[in-house]
């Protein structure tokens, strides 16, 4: 049995386009390039409309102290700066409209370095930052801060290919298809980072893309694929860790300062390409799948190619959709409406009807089951969390250590009675961060 | 997808549902949970009336639509949402009715189910809020109110007419056992259900295997059951009451209420608690108190009252059980 964590649950993985090659999606006539899209706050057009841009050129700034820009995909003019319904965020985001004027001219600002080999490990930051990659599972942290912080202190890099929510199949494919960019990738990590030893974490339902790797490892010393256990959620970084090590990270302490860094294996790709071809992070892989789209597929698309245009590729739709989600099924959003586009974390696009909610019509109720407690990864005590959370006992929550959350979505799927656990948790999480 | 070209695809819809995620759910509900229960019950309930003819099955019957009855009367008056398809009236009524003899009036089965609905789970603020095990709480409401109907047990195969005019009443082996002698049941027919008891403790065997049945289909956990039997089974052997330590702690397994009690009523969702640990506690609890008053209480029998003293320790056990949360440096003093 291969090794996993206590806790989380097997869930029907619907993995429908694990033999889905990736195919290119061609570049709609416009795009919707939202400014919004790593972790903190939006950043600042520096294009105005009229204006020409390139593939690959930068369209946004910040005074943040951690940011990096986001980069037009497609070369024409700007027809306007407006504000677009972002997933998962409570209020609409400022995005560049660009008009594709199908060219595809590159910009000539990111170049490839003379040397790929000759590159420092500054070099490399630089090369990220200016890629604008961000953390491409879904956390959209900036590459280049999470490379700085752990220079120094990380000993290990784990590549997170658990890819553990269901249906998506982004990363399989990325690993069966470009194997030698993401390894070089990880070459490139490792270089930047100083560190000495790698861990593929793979989920044991990708067997073939862990022995491609491996057929693949060539002369890397130090890089080791090692299987997982397919059990939600494995490809959280403190399960992983656990599984892989046998350590608990323990509550509050940076992953860098136990010696450990996490890169996902799409981002893994993407620094290959910024650091060797000067690439921008203008595309990135879609698994575009649920029960209500025509075919299923692994596209490759320019980011903020808008939904209906995924729709059109795939084959249109099956049935009406309930919902339209941006990731997985566990822990994406929901989007407003078909007006969503595709952004730098969108690493799924699903398409589902309301079938696997299995609603009915009884009001939500604890009956006391327990089967959160016993599957939830952080070993919490979920139905105390929402029970507390409904009764605005937010103080309580901390007592039952609601700020270990993080939010997989377990105790909400598993509970028979439909409580809308993780929902009550944020609730309590928001009210509690108000007050400080 | 040969029909992809010829049928039209659907409108892209204006609005979409916009909620939390996770947006799939396990299939399992609470009506599921609760029919897996009664058909784990059905087994039971069939060599019930097989033991004690039509007349047990009817009061079964008596006490299920009864129980759904006095649910959705107490939700109407109390301006509650109707939820008796969640099934957990039905689950209390079955269970009840196979904790009442066959020779149970009528009017008593009415009388118990009103009770097991309203006062203990309603009042409470039902399903999911109530302190003890309704079909249990019930049970021993109508031991205290009508103890000579409550403890009238007929031998087995002595099916009675509806009227039980004609029952005559029999020792139960748990009787026998109360005064340090062997039952004149054997073992095997203590497993089979060939003796005297309320209409679905008897048979050891289809209670064992409809636990099996929840076992398997995950409703309920194997803490409760093991520590509960378990406890009872150690003690028994370690203090027998009467000479042949292995064949007496076998009648205590075997005797009375434990099997259905072990499985059925301790494992209810709502009065155990919701810890691994804490039901490994629960169980053990239990199966301490059962032997206690088996021992040294008044009644031969002990487990409808070891579990509803344990339901009111749950919360405590709770507390005293929460997981260590992963990644939580143990404190000192911990709460």
């Amino acid at each position: 049995m291969n090794p996993s964590f206590k806790g989380g649950i097997h869930i029907n993985e619907h993995k429908d386009t694990a033999g889905c090659a990736i195919e290119r999606m061609p570049a709609p006539s416009v795009v919707k390039i939202s400014l919004a899209q790593h972790s903190g706050a939006p950043l600042r057009a520096t294009v105005k409309a009229g204006d020409h841009v390139n593939i690959g050129q930068p369209i946004a700034e910040s005074d943040a102290s951690i940011w990096c820009p986001v980069h037009a995909s497609v070369s024409g003019t700007v027809k306007a700066v407006e504000r677009i319904a972002d997933a998962g965020r409570a209020a609409p985001v400022e995005a560049v409209v660009i008009e594709n004027d199908f060219l595809d001219t590159l910009d000539p600002s990111l170049t490839p370095p003379p040397s790929v080999d000759e590159l420092t490990g500054e070099q490399i930051v630089e090369r990220v930052r200016a890629a604008g990659i961000v953390g491409m599972g879904g956390a959209v942290f900036p590459s280049y801060a999470k490379i700085k912080n752990s220079t120094g202190k990380a000993k290990t890099l784990l590549v997170n290919a658990a890819e553990c929510e269901p249906y998506i199949t982004a990363d399989h494919r990325l690993m069966l298809e470009r194997p030698e960019e993401f390894l070089g990738g990880i070459d490139l990590l490792m270089r930047a980072m100083g560190v000495d030893n790698t861990i593929i974490a793979i989920e044991d339902n990708k067997k073939d893309a862990a022995a491609l790797l491996r057929e693949h490892m060539g002369e890397r010393k130090n890089v080791e694929v090692r299987l997982l256990k397919t059990k939600y959620p494995q490809g959280e970084k403190s399960q992983i860790i656990y599984a892989l090590t046998r350590r608990e990270p323990t509550h509050g302490v940076r992953l860098a300062d136990i010696g450990f860094v996490i890169f996902n294996a799409g981002t893994c790709a993407a620094i290959y390409r910024a650091c060797t071809r000067g690439e921008a992070l203008t595309e990135r892989i879609v698994t575009v799948s649920g029960d209500c789209i025509g075919t299923p597929k692994n596209v490759l698309a320019r980011i903020g190619t808008p939904i209906k245009e995924v729709i059109e590729f795939c084959g249109g739709l099956r049935e009406t959709p309930k919902k339209v989600i941006n990731g997985g099924p566990m822990m994406g959003a929901a989007q407003w409406n078909m007006e969503g586009v595709i952004t730098k974390a969108t690493s799924a696009l699903l398409f589902l009807s309301d079938r696997e909610e299995h609603r009915n019509a009884l009001p939500p109720t604890c009956i006391r089951c327990g089967r959160c407690v016993a599957h939830c990864p952080m070993h919490l005590m979920p139905n105390y969390l929402a029970k507390l959370a409904q009764a605005k006992k937010y103080a309580e929550c901390e007592d039952y250590h609601i700020g270990d959350c993080m939010e997989c979505g377990t105790c909400s799927y598993v509970c028979p009675g439909h409580m809308e656990i993780i929902q009550y948790i944020r609730v309590a999480k928001g009210a509690l961060r108000a007050r400080r | 997808m040969n029909d992809k070209n010829t049928t039209v695809s659907p409108a892209i819809p204006d609005m979409l549902t916009v909620a939390h995620a996770p947006h799939v759910r396990h299939k399992d509900s609470t009506t599921r949970i609760m029919l897996d229960v009664v058909i784990a019950l059905i087994p039971t309930l069939a060599w019930g009336t097989c033991v004690f003819g039509l007349r047990a099955f009817l009061v079964c019957l008596v006490c299920c639509v009864s129980c759904v009855g006095f649910e959705a009367l107490a939700q109407w008056l109390m301006h509650r949402p109707i939820t008796v398809l969640d099934l957990s009236a039905l689950v209390t009524g079955l269970l009840l009715g196979l904790n009442l003899p066959s020779t149970a009036p009528w009017w008593m089965a009415v009388v118990g189910s009103a009770f097991a609905i309203v006062v203990v789970k309603q009042i409470f603020g039902g399903l999911g809020h109530n302190v003890f095990n309704p079909a249990l709480a019930a049970r021993v409401f109508l031991c205290l109110a009508w103890p000579a109907q409550m403890t009238f047990y007929t031998a087995p195969y002595d099916r009675l007419a509806f009227s039980a005019v004609d029952a005559v009443a029999s020792a139960t082996p748990l009787a026998s056992l109360k005064h340090a002698a062997f039952p004149e049941a054997s073992l095997v027919d203590m497993l089979l259900g060939r003796c005297g008891g309320t209409i679905g403790e008897v048979s050891a065997l289809l209670l064992l295997v409809g636990g099996i049945y929840l076992l398997i289909r995950k409703v309920i956990t194997w803490h409760i059951p093991v520590s509960f039997i378990g406890t009872v089974a150690v003690l028994t052997f370690i203090f027998p009451q009467t000479g042949g330590r292995l064949d007496f702690m076998l009648y205590e397994i075997l005797a009375g209420g434990l099997m259905i009690g072990a499985f059925f009523m301790a494992t209810d969702y709502v009065t155990s608690p919701v810890t691994s640990r804490g039901r490994l506690l629960f169980g053990f609890g239990c199966g301490a108190l059962v032997v206690f008053i088996r021992y040294f209480g008044g009644y031969p029998e002990g487990v409808s009252f070891a579990i509803l003293i344990m339901n009111s320790l749950v919360w405590y056990i709770e507390r005293v059980t929460r997981p260590r949360v992963f990644g939580e440096v143990k404190k000192k003093h911990g709460k």
